[in-house]
């Protein structure tokens, strides 16, 4: 939490009303969240365990009537670059230089258009969206989860991941082109038919 | 009669393309002129009507397929219990 702001006071009671009220309330979006990132149940479990505890210990740091579920997504966030991250030894696989430059380049108005139909997605009654989704690499995953799964603005979303919002918009943009290529993959692989667009 | 403005235009005077359009428009982002610009444009712009229909399409599939999952049992009861005893009271 490198944010420096206005510690706020809280007695005991108050406390335990924020974390039993506000905090708590979240606990299934973040341990999706948590389990997206890590693709582990029982490290998910450690990571939004850690994610509550660290809440609950610097509670004075989260202001009164703010979004409590974006400082707790950004607290679990970081969690899971420091300690988890580190931990497995897993680099970053994202190029960011490539991906601003893809987005900046010409080639944003050449609309990608990947063998993928809405009638393809509609026979996906599996687990092929969650598959793909699981796919993506983790800045790319965490990026799609925040917003179309939790539904984040783009605004909360740079708070949450420390970066600017055009990298925020480059980002999504550059993780649904790909997990659209992966779903044409499955669509194709399900025998449809990708002759026409 | 004059074109409506572009409420797309960004404070640097750049357009915005067909889809960094289609991307504000889908995440709920855009005001309400940006929505009536869109829909107007959508009319005139097939790749947009495609890919509004197929963005529209996998952001649903998505939010109904991977969440609203439940955190293991037990869970909580933990987490309150490692609180408790980090607590000096
Ligand atoms: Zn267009």
């Amino acid at each position: 939490m490198s944010e420096e702001r206005i510690k706020q006071s809280y007695t005991k009671q108050e406390k335990q009303a924020v974390f039993d009220n506000e905090f708590l309330p979240h606990i299934n979006s973040m341990y999706n969240f948590g389990f997206r990132l890590t693709l582990d149940p029982d490290d998910a479990k450690d990571l939004v365990q850690d994610t509550y505890l660290k809440a609950y210990r610097f509670i004075e740091s989260f202001q009164k009537g703010t979004n409590a579920k974006a400082w707790l997504f950004r607290i679990l966030k970081n969690s899971f670059i420091n300690d988890y991250r580190k931990k497995t030894k897993e680099p970053s696989k994202v190029d960011y230089q490539e991906v601003e430059t893809y987005y900046n380049s010409e080639d944003v108005n050449r609309q990608i258009t990947p063998d993928l139909r809405v009638e393809s997605l509609q026979d996906m009654i599996g687990d092929e969206i969650s598959n793909a989704l699981n796919s993506l690499d983790v800045d790319f995953r965490t990026v799609i989860i925040l917003c179309d799964l939790e539904g984040f603005k783009y605004e909360e979303m740079a708070k949450i991941l420390d970066i600017p919002i055009g990298t925020v918009r480059s980002r999504l943009h550059r993780a649904r082109n790909l997990l659209k290529e992966k779903l044409s993959e499955y669509a194709k692989s399900m025998g449809y038919k990708n002759t026409e667009l | 009669m004059t074109p409506p403005n572009n409420p797309f235009i960004q404070a640097d005077g750049k357009k915005a393309t067909c889809m960094e359009m289609l991307q504000i428009i889908v995440d709920g982002e855009a005001t309400s002129e940006q929505q009536e610009y869109f829909k107007n444009h959508m009319d005139r712009c097939l790749p947009c009507f495609k890919s509004y229909d197929l963005d529209m399409a996998i952001k649903q599939l998505l939010k109904s397929r991977c969440c609203g999952g439940e955190a293991p049992t037990g869970l909580i009861e933990q987490i309150k219990i490692q609180i408790k005893q980090n607590t000096p009271s």
